[in-house]
Parts: structure tokens; sequence; C-alpha cells
């Protein structure tokens, strides 16, 4: 489960919709960082440009950022 | 002319050369084409010109294996037949259908997509269909396919005048046949059901049986039944690898720009893969259909997201605060493959009100087709990346490979296979005229001839395919 989950979804979008800026997201806590599934884990460099799978969406590494 | 009984159509003395069984898109159509070659013909359809109760019970049956729709609500039994309800989405096969797949076992036909093209502007009149555009390829993958929302003629309102005006072809209303008798050869008559009752034998030179991609099986086989093989002398493909195109919601997609490929009054894209990619992964013919996800659905999945790319979520909620449209549901239709043991039988215990067994019918979804949604929906989903149009989720049960919802559409009420086309006895049941094999008079019409389903809906076909019977017919029977 990923950190956001713990929050509602309303107050999620509300918040999305709200912010302009949201480094906030983009800075997961490690710990949230590890469980959010192995492509974000993965510490060796990796081809940004590589499909994934992650959570059911199929990704570009570099949206992972 | 019309009749509404059988009575009243003996009392007429009308002298039919050839015989259709109904009187749906398949039928209706071969009876106009040999009515304006000036053939007598005559349609014996088993409803009347309304929808009733009773009607319909004839068509109840049981399905065994995967959920299905109960036999009698997939499909309509009066004058038009199930065009009475159906969508009137429209698009002919693709070329790539009509051609064997070496990783598709009973795959090609022995026609080829050309074989039907030059029937295709009488398709559009009778269907009344602008014209198709061609189909753009938006990578090496996957192609942006057009499919129509006609107006989906109903056959039986359209062309009630003409056929009541004709003097070439009888209509006869409420006259079920029941079974076909045959000596192997020929098929020699009919057995009729009118009121309640038995209502005799009919003869016609040539019988054409257009009663539904379900029925069609039904009536051969117990017509082969009752005539010790004297009506399909070749059967062992008769009511087998039966076809129908599974459908499901598979996900959703975020849209860079979700007009670009809105170009239909109905707001709504399809994509299909090309021949080289099913190759590749050795997948079937898939249709993805893009739905504009309602705006609570919006925030669904941007929430969902945002717990995974959270750029994107943010890009995304910009857009939806922005009023843009941004998101979509997927719904997945694909080919399934053909396989025997998805057959129509008849039940060894449930007979109809006439003494006709009703169907059992025996339909599963494969591995094969299993992988053709995956798949699919993946290849859709890098090639949204590659294209930068967008991103693509995958439903919940299809990423966790668990089993298909029940609760959902599950097909698309397309009937086709039962009857194929071929040249192997063994594995077909008409020829390349749809003709039955090792019969000199005995025709078939509609989607049970599919060989393969593709992924389009079928009646654009079964009417092309109808013309183009209804042609041969013209020059078989004037003869
Ligand atoms: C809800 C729904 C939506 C659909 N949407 C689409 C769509 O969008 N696009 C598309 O391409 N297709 C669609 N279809 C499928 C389409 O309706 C069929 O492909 C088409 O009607 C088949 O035509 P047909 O003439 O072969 O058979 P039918 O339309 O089934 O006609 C058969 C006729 O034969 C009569 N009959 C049956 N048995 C006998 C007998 N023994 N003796 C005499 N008469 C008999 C019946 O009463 C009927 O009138 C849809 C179907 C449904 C149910």
């Amino acid at each position: 489960m990923c950190f956001f989950k713990k929050m509602s979804r309303r107050t999620l979008v509300q918040a999305l919709i709200a912010l302009p800026a949201l480094s906030l997201f983009r800075k997961l806590p490690e710990a949230d960082a590890a469980r959010a599934g192995p492509s974000r884990a993965d510490p060796s460099p990796a081809d940004p440009n590589e499909i994934v799978e992650v959570n059911g969406w199929i990704l570009k590494r570099s949206d992972l950022a | 002319m019309i009749f509404d009984s059988h009575e009243a159509y003996l009392a007429a003395n009308f002298k039919p050369k050839v015989c259709i069984l109904g009187s749906g898109p398949a039928g209706t159509t071969i009876a106009r084409k040999l009515g304006a070659a000036g053939i007598p013909v005559v349609v014996l359809e088993a409803g009347s010109r309304e929808f009733s109760d009773e009607s319909q019970d004839f068509y109840r049956g049981t399905t065994v294996g995967d959920f299905y729709f109960d036999l009698d609500i997939t499909r309509l039994r009066y004058m038009g037949g199930s065009s009475n309800h159906w969508a009137g989405w429209c698009r002919v096969l693709d070329k790539q259908d009509f051609e064997p797949k070496a990783w598709a076992p009973d795959t090609g036909w022995p026609i080829r997509r050309t074989d039907i093209e030059p029937y295709l502007p009488e398709v559009h009149d009778i269907l009344e269909l602008p014209d198709f555009r061609p189909d753009v390829p938006i990578s090496d993958d996957i192609r942006w396919v057009q499919l129509i929302k006609s107006p989906a003629v109903r056959f039986g309102e359209k062309f009630a005048d003409e056929l009541d005006k004709s003097r070439n072809i009888a209509v006869v209303l409420n006259t079920y046949a029941t079974e076909l008798a045959g000596d192997g050869k020929r098929v020699t008559g009919a057995k009729l059901w009118s009121n309640g009752q038995d209502a005799g034998a009919f003869s016609a030179d040539y019988f054409i049986v257009c009663t539904g991609g379900l029925e069609n099986s039904r009536l051969l086989l117990w017509s082969n039944q009752r005539s010790n093989g004297g009506v399909v002398p070749n059967a062992t493909a008769l009511g087998s690898y039966w076809m129908e195109h599974p459908t499901f919601e598979g996900g959703n997609a975020i849209l860079a720009d979700y007009g670009e490929f809105e170009v239909d009054a109905v707001n709504e894209a399809f994509f299909s893969p090309t021949l080289a990619a099913m190759e590749r992964l050795r997948i079937m013919n898939f249709g993805i259909r893009l739905i504009e996800t309602p705006y609570a659905g919006v925030k669904h999945v941007i929430a969902d997201l945002a717990c995974t790319a959270p750029d994107m979520a943010e890009w995304v909620a910009y857009r939806l605060s922005q009023n843009l449209r941004c998101a979509a549901q997927l719904y997945v239709a694909w080919e399934q493959a053909p396989l025997a043991s998805n057959r129509i039988e008849l039940s060894k215990t449930d007979v109809d009100h006439a003494g006709v067994p009703r169907i059992e019918m025996h339909w599963k979804k494969s591995e094969l087709e299993r992988r053709t949604l995956v798949e699919g929906l993946k290849l859709f989903g890098t090639t949204l990346i590659e294209k930068n149009l967008g991103r693509v989720r995958l439903m919940d049960w299809i990423a966790n490979s668990e089993d298909y919802p029940t609760d959902e559409e599950t097909a698309g009420h397309h009937h086709m296979g039962g009857t194929r086309m071929g040249t192997d006895i063994t594995r077909s049941v008409v020829d390349a005229n749809c003709k039955v094999h090792g019969m000199d008079n005995l025709y078939v019409g509609g989607s049970s001839v599919f060989c393969t389903s593709g992924q389009a809906n079928p009646t654009t076909t079964i009417t092309a395919l109808a013309c183009r019977l209804g042609d041969h017919l013209s020059k078989v029977v004037a003869v």
C-alpha cells in the first residue's frame, strides 16, 4: 500500500488541484518510497525511458521521479 | 408481400424457387437481392411483426462454461431479428482477419477481404453508413481504427414497405421451420410449425438458412439428427468453433490531448493492433475503445496515479482544474481463438413447444485470449508512452491475474461460427460460397459462417456476405 492511500481520495484530489507545485509528493519519505514498488527502491542507475508496470500503471521509469 | 400467417400465404398460391429461413439482416438482404433479380423467393419468419414473450421462449437454452447471457435475452425472434435491438456499430472485418495465423490453429478463411469489398457500396446503402476512413497507424504496433455508429437500421421496419409491395418476395410471419429434411444430396423440404401446431411441409428448389448465429447450428444439428445425416453429410464441425467478442473494462488512460482521436459524433475512439504486433506477441485481434471518464472517476484515477507517479498526477490534476478532459475508460473487446470445444449442442433433456431440442452452449475463454487482453493493453500503454500521448492503468483484476469479473458486460451479443466456411470438410460446414459441403441446394447466411471473428462487430460483414451470396444465388438459380 502506498503512503497516499491512507488519505481519503477526496482530500488527496483537492490537495492535488489546490497545490500548483507538488514538491511534497515528489519527496517521499524513504520508507514510503521503498513501499511504492520495486522499481522505486532500485538504487542502480536505470534507463529513464524503460517501460515499467507499477501498481497496474504502464509508465516510463522517469514518470516515477 | 407480407403474410401474417402460413394459411394466408397458402391462399395466395405463390410459387417460390428459393426459401429463406429468417428475416434478420442476412435473410432480408439475400431476399432483396434475389427479388431484384426477378427470382421468386419466400422468407419464412418464426416470429411476428412485434416482440412477444411467447416467441422469445423458443430461444431459451443453457450455457456450460464461462458466464454468458441468457440465450433468450441475447437475440430477438421476430421480423428483422436482432437488428431490432442492435446498437448499430459498424466496421468490416480487417484484411488480416481473413489470413491464417501460425500461432492460432484453425484460423484463415477460404476467401479474402477483397472478395467482399465489391459489395461494400451496397452495404453502405443498406446500413446507412458514411464512408469509412482508412486506419491510421499511430505506431508500428497500434492502429487508430474507425467503428461507425450507424443509425442502427431495424431491418423489419426499414424494408417492410418494400417487401410488402414486392411481387417476387413473400414474407410469411409466424412460421417456424422446425426442421429440414434431406437425402444427403439435396434438401427435400422443411417442416413447419405455425399457430401452435404442425403446419405441414414446405418445398422449394433452394433453401437458405439465416436464422441467426446460434439458431443456424441448432436447426442444422436437429435436422441432421432427424434425417440421419441427410442435411449436413459432413457434420464433424457442425455447431463447433462458436465465437463471441468477450468485452470487459480493461483499465483507464490519461491522455495528453483527448480531442486528438475524436472525430465521430459519438466521441469515442478505437484502437487495434497491427498484424506485425499480433505476430510478434502471438495474440489475436482486439479493439480498445476509449470512453470519457466521468468527473468523479477522473479524480479516482488521479488519486491512484499520485501514489505511483506524482508528477504526472500533478499535471493531470492541473488539466482537470482547467476543465479539460484528460481521462478515459478503456473497454477491450477481442477476437476469440476458434476452438472446436466452444460449441453448440442439442439439449438431451429440454425441448421447445414444437418439440425441438433447445441449445446447450459450451463456451470458455482460452489462455491465448487472456494473453491478448493483457498484452493488448500493455501494447497500447507502451504506444501512448512512446508517442507521448498518455499513460494507461490496468484494472486490478487484470494486473493481479484474477478471474474475469461476472458483473460486467462480458461479451458483445455477437454470435459467430458453428457452420464455418472452409475447404476442409472436417473443420468446416460450408464452402466459400456458403453452400453446405456435399449438398446441392442448401446455403447458410449470417455470422455462423465466420471462420474467425476479428474484433469488429459482425453485422457489416454479415450484410456484405449476404449481398455476395445473393449475387451468387441469382446466377445459380437463374440457370
Ligand atoms: C443487444 C445487441 C446489440 C448488438 N449490437 C451490434 C452492433 O452494434 N453492431 C453489430 O454489428 N452487431 C450488433 N449486434 C448483433 C446483430 O444484431 C446481429 O449480428 C444480427 O442481427 C445478425 O443477423 P442475422 O440475420 O444473421 O440473424 P438475426 O438477426 O438473429 O435474425 C434471425 C431471424 O431468424 C428468425 N428465426 C429464427 N429461427 C427460425 C426458424 N427456425 N424458422 C424461421 N425463422 C427463424 C428470427 O426470428 C430472426 O428474425 C447486437 C446484438 C444484440 C443482441
